[in-house]
């Protein structure tokens, strides 16, 4: 029988600094605001934080090592991945099971970017990603100009509307849906709204996506922090609770940017409904997809939403244009997403943004866009890792 | 390497007998010397049942459009010049899908479906890459 995870671990601190474009402060000032306000929530001190999990270091975030010695901290427990967005899930589980084994009792997830100094790592000569053997991760060819994630995204969302039939306005109406949630949120860049002519007019970055399909390129910094639900009792914030999750996929047919069965890459054509090895975070949780109140995904590319509310199985196949058609995403729809404004029009924390987010709305400290009575809240991403959360 | 010049594509143990026969004109494939199925990328051993070394086969150089992007974004300076270009996934009568890229047609003809085959264009160095021109046909 395997160490039953459910419930032991929870969120018990968030922090954020302001989010901006090209801000003066350095990742470690914005670093250090998040610190500060996520230590005040959770009623901890620096010297409770004996953990870190951290899914963006050098060069577009900040190292394990530069934190500790920075803001003074002792840690015992360190995961640091390779430096990408994606890995967000494993730094949250990573977190969760330290704190529930007693690797460390608290747990930071420190984040901080300054990405409008580090375009030129995000495409082009410098983005040495897609210099690997064979192509890069999200199928960089830089000896045919092919570079930056984004392009991956627009040859999934290629194949994506031959497959079915949909067209750019399927994106849009994805762009729009965050963009709606954004306008509730006072610490959002974006804070006007986006219309389908605004989106059709968009200049083209790497067809078929456009501007507004594309996150944002900004600066910030947001600190979570984890302890034991043991322990979380004992704290000033209402514990939010991770109850079920499920790791990262990888094989054969997964490409980071496409649902199994699309036939990117090498994966084999054939989609199908969700599959069983996709729905493990809800009986590990204890509850059904259809008891999700809101999902939150990692939206650096407006493509990804369509693929994971299919991957995930609340539409079928090629049905995710219709869902998000019918305002389903957006503001008082059946299944919410990023109601904080994600990616693309909140800000790019590497998805640690729609993490406070989900604490906020279990908490009902979610301001004019609050969510009525939220009781389960998924995270969850098109590569396939999700985590549930309760308060 | 300079901002200025075209990337070359990254040459190891494993994609080197590809690369070489690239600046010879001829496209190669590994197959599994065990169970004969063509594999991308290379690999020193078969992703099916781990045999190996690969034996080098060559492709017929047909397969079609399975995919394609059109990038407007002035990412590379080496490749201003020819904003808005395409790159496209083929997928190759024997299976593999290589990224590369469609000469001979504009990019508003491009479809997914195209059949195409294998031509060499000369990146400098020594080195060839391969592209795809189109054969005048459309597959479902």
């Amino acid at each position: 029988m395997p160490l039953n995870l459910t419930d032991q671990a929870a969120i018990v601190g968030i922090g954020a600094s302001q989010f901006g474009r090209a801000l003066p402060e350095s990742k470690l000032e914005l670093a250090a605001h998040a610190l500060k306000q996520a230590l005040n929530d959770a009623g901890l001190t620096p010297g409770d934080v004996d953990g870190l999990a951290i899914n963006l270091g050098w060069p577009l975030g900040l190292d394990y090592d530069r934190i500790a010695e920075s803001f003074g901290l002792d840690i015992r427990y360190v995961v640091q991945t390779w430096t990408h967005g994606r890995f967000i899930t494993m730094c949250l589980q990573s977190a969760a099971m330290a704190v529930a084994t007693g690797l460390a009792d608290v747990v930071a997830c420190v984040t901080a970017c300054s990405f409008s100094q580090n375009r030129g790592l995000l495409g082009g000569p410098h983005d040495v990603e897609g210099y690997r053997e064979d192509g890069g991760t999200h199928a960089e060819a830089p000896q045919y100009g092919l570079t930056s994630p984004a392009s991956g995204a627009a040859l999934a969302a290629q194949r994506y509307f031959h497959l079915y039939g949909a067209d750019t306005d399927a994106l849009a109406n994805v762009c729009i849906a965050v963009r709606e949630h954004a306008l509730r949120n006072p610490q959002a860049i974006m804070q006007t709204p986006l219309s389908l002519d605004d989106h059709r007019n968009a200049r083209a970055i790497v067809e078929p996506l456009k501007l507004f399909d594309c996150c944002l390129v900004n600066d910030g910094a947001v600190v979570v922090l984890l302890t034991s639900a043991e322990r979380a009792k004992d704290l000033d914030a209402a514990p939010v609770y991770l109850s079920g999750m499920q790791g990262m996929r990888a094989g054969r047919d997964e490409f980071i940017f496409a649902p199994p069965g699309l036939g990117v890459n090498q994966q084999q054509p054939g989609r199908g409904y969700a599959r069983a090895a996709d729905q493990a975070a809800y009986e590990m949780a204890g509850i059904s997809r259809d008891d999700i109140d809101g999902l939150y995904t990692y939206d650096a590319f407006s493509p990804l939403v369509l693929f994971v509310l299919e991957r995930f199985g609340f539409c079928g196949p090629g049905d995710a244009p219709g869902f998000i058609a019918d305002g389903a995403i957006g503001p008082g729809g059946s299944l919410p997403v990023n109601t904080s404004g994600g990616l693309l029009s909140e800000a790019h924390i590497s998805g640690w943004n729609s993490i406070a987010e989900i604490v906020r709305q279990l908490r009902g400290q979610a301001g004019p866009r609050q969510l009525p009575a939220p009781a389960h809240l998924q995270w969850a991403t098109a590569w396939g890792d999700s985590i549930i959360f309760r308060s | 390497m300079s901002d200025n010049a075209r990337p070359l594509p990254t040459v190891s143990p494993d994609n080197r007998p590809f690369w070489e026969a690239c600046a010879r004109g001829i496209l190669l494939l590994p197959h599994c010397a065990r169970c004969d199925d063509a594999f991308w990328p290379p690999s020193p051993v078969c992703p099916h049942c781990l045999e190996g070394p690969p034996d080098w086969r060559e492709a017929s150089g047909r397969g079609i459009v399975s995919t394609f992007v059109v990038v407007h974004q002035p990412w590379f300076p080496a490749f201003k010049d020819a904003l808005p270009y395409n790159v496209a996934q083929i997928q190759l009568d024997e299976g593999p899908r290589l990224t590369a890229a469609v000469v001979g047609a504009s990019n508003n003809t491009l479809s997914i479906g195209l059949e195409v085959v294998a031509i060499f264009e000369e990146r400098g160095d020594g080195v060839y890459l391969p592209m795809f021109r189109p054969r005048g046909t459309q597959r479902d």
